[in-house]
C-alpha cells in the first residue's frame, strides 16, 4: 500500500516527491484543507499553505526571519543581499537595488530580450522539434542577466555550471538529490568560483567603470557610504542564485502548460494582448518556486498547531495561489482574470527584487515564441520531467511543423 | 472618489500602474505614485483594477461604494 502524500491523519507531507513536482494541485487542495500547517519530511518543519496565513507569514519578518544563510548552506561565506537579511538593514539595501530593477528599467532590456529569444529560435525552428528547457529556458534568462549585468555571453556556460552546482548539487553528474554532505561540498566550491568571478568583475568595474548595473554597485552609496567588496559580492552571489533558475523554470512550466492546452494556446496565438494576463494566471496556476523558507523568531500556534522558535517554515506560494477562498474560480485557468493578487513572487519586504524583470523576459518570450512558432505539442510517446523543489521543466521535447 | 496609497504596505509589486497607468505612476524605486486625486469618473474603473490588484492592499478608495 502507497503512503499517502500528504497524509492528513500525521500532517506529514513530502514535498520533495517527484509525482509532486509534475502535479502539485492535488497535494495542495489537501494540506489546504485538511492539515494548514503540516510537517515537511524533508526539512522535518512546518508547511503553511492557506493564502492568507502564506500572506500574513510574508508580511512579519519579526516573526519569520529570512537569516537563515547557515540553515540554507548555498555555498555563501556570508549572507545573501538583501534576500537572507531582515529589515530594517534590508530597507537599507532594497533602496539601493530597487531602482535598478524597476519595471521602467526592465522595460529597456526587452529588446535585447527579444533579439537573444530569436537567435535562440533561429537555430531550432527548422529542425521541426527541440528540447525546450536546453534550448530555450535555460539560455534565455541567463542570457538577459548577462546583459543586464554587462557581462560578456561568451561567461554563459560558466554560469550555467556554477548555478547547476548551486541549486541541483549532483545534476551535472546525473543525480537527482545528494546527501548533504556532498551537496555542501559541491555548493562551497561553487561559491568560491562565484566569488572568484566577482572580485575580478569588480577590479575591473573599479579600473573602468561603464553603463552596467555591476559599475553602479561599485560606485553605489548607502548613507554616504560605498558599499564594501564583501557587500558587492554579496549582492552578485544574490543575483546568480535568484534570476536565473526561476525564470528558466517558469518558461518550460509555461510552454508545458500551453503545449498540453491547444485552445488556451490558440487564445493567445489570435489575441497576443492576452499575453501578459497570461503571464500573470500561469504564473498563479504553475508557481514554480513552490514555496518559500523563513526561521521562525519565537513559538506560536497556528491553526492549533505549535510552530517551534527556530524551525524553518515552508510558506507554500503555490498552494496559496490555489486557495478558492481567496480566488474566484480558483481551479480554472482564466488570461483575463481581472483579480489575480497571486504570490508568485511572494509578498511582503522580500518580495523578488527581480519580478519585473521576470515578467518582461516572460512576456517577452511568450510574444516571440508564438510568432514563430504557433503550433507545437509535447512529442508524442514522450513525457515531461519536473524537478524537485523549484519545478523546472528539465526534459520538455517539444514538436511542430510537419513533426506535430 | 478619493484614492489612498498606503506607502506603509507598498512594496512594489507594480501591478497598480501596470493595470491602471492614468491613475498610479511608479517612483523611482518602482513603489506607487497617485497621478490623480480624487478620481474622474472616466477612471473609475481603472482605479478600482489597480486597488483590487494590490498584493500588499495597500490602496484604498473612499467614497466608493464597490
Amino acid at each position: 500500500v502507497k503512503n499517502r502524500n500528504p497524509d492528513p491523519e500525521t500532517g506529514r507531507v513530502n514535498l520533495f516527491d517527484p509525482e509532486v513536482a509534475a502535479d502539485p494541485h492535488p497535494v495542495y487542495a489537501v494540506l489546504r484543507s485538511q492539515c494548514p500547517v503540516a510537517r515537511s519530511t524533508f526539512f522535518d518543519a512546518p508547511v503553511v499553505s492557506r493564502y492568507e496565513d502564506v500572506v500574513w507569514g510574508l508580511r512579519h519578518p519579526e516573526l519569520f526571519s529570512s537569516e537563515m544563510e547557515k540553515q540554507m548552506a548555498l555555498g555563501t561565506e556570508r549572507p545573501m543581499i538583501p534576500q537572507q537579511i531582515d529589515p530594517p538593514a534590508q530597507t537599507r539595501y532594497r533602496r539601493l537595488l530597487d531602482p535598478h530593477f524597476s519595471r521602467r528599467r526592465m522595460e529597456e532590456l526587452a529588446p535585447a530580450i527579444r533579439s537573444q529569444a530569436n537567435e535562440l529560435i533561429d537555430r531550432f525552428e527548422a529542425r521541426g522539434e527541440c528540447e525546450f528547457d536546453s534550448e530555450f529556458a535555460v539560455p534565455l534568462p541567463c542570457g538577459a542577466f548577462l546583459s543586464l549585468l554587462g557581462l560578456p555571453l561568451s561567461d554563459l556556460g560558466a554560469f550555467l555550471e556554477i548555478k547547476d552546482d548551486i541549486i541541483r548539487p549532483g545534476r551535472r553528474k546525473g543525480a537527482a538529490i545528494l546527501p548533504i554532505p556532498e551537496a555542501t561540498a559541491i555548493r562551497a566550491e561553487a561559491g568560491r568560483r562565484i566569488y572568484r568571478y566577482f572580485e575580478e568583475v569588480i577590479d575591473d568595474r573599479i579600473a573602468s567603470p561603464r553603463g552596467d548595473l555591476l559599475s553602479s554597485l561599485v560606485h553605489a552609496e548607502i548613507d554616504g557610504e560605498k558599499l564594501s567588496r564583501s557587500e558587492i559580492l554579496d549582492i552578485c552571489f544574490l543575483l546568480l542564485i535568484a534570476g536565473l533558475d526561476t525564470v528558466t523554470a517558469t518558461l518550460g512550466c509555461n510552454i508545458a502548460y500551453l503545449a498540453a492546452h491547444p485552445e488556451q494556446r490558440q487564445r493567445l496565438v489570435r489575441d497576443p494582448s492576452l499575453i501578459p494576463g497570461a503571464v500573470e494566471e500561469l504564473l498563479r496556476w504553475e508557481t514554480p518556486v513552490t514555496g518559500v523558507p523563513r526561521i521562525a523568531k519565537q513559538d506560536l500556534t497556528l491553526h492549533g498547531v505549535e510552530i517551534e522558535k527556530g524551525s524553518i517554515v515552508t510558506f507554500l506560494l503555490g498552494a496559496a495561489n490555489l486557495d478558492d477562498g481567496h480566488f474566484s474560480e480558483a481551479d480554472r485557468v482564466d488570461f483575463a482574470r481581472e483579480r489575480n493578487i497571486h504570490l508568485a513572487f511572494g509578498a511582503g519586504p522580500h518580495r523578488c527584487l527581480g519580478s519585473h524583470l521576470a515578467r518582461m523576459e516572460l512576456r517577452v518570450a511568450l510574444e516571440e515564441w508564438h510568432k514563430r512558432i504557433p503550433d507545437y505539442a509535447i512529442k508524442p510517446g514522450e513525457t515531461p520531467r519536473y524537478s524537485l523543489g523549484i519545478r523546472e521543466v528539465m526534459y520538455l521535447p517539444l514538436v511542430w511543423g510537419a513533426n506535430a | 472618489m478619493r484614492v489612498r496609497v498606503d506607502h506603509a504596505r507598498c512594496v512594489g509589486h507594480g501591478r497598480c500602474y501596470v493595470l491602471a497607468p492614468d491613475v498610479f505612476a511608479d517612483d523611482e524605486r518602482g513603489h506607487c505614485v497617485l497621478r490623480v486625486d480624487p478620481v474622474p469618473e472616466a477612471l473609475r474603473d481603472q482605479a478600482r483594477l489597480g486597488r483590487d490588484n494590490c498584493p500588499e492592499n495597500a490602496i484604498s478608495l473612499e467614497g466608493d461604494p464597490r
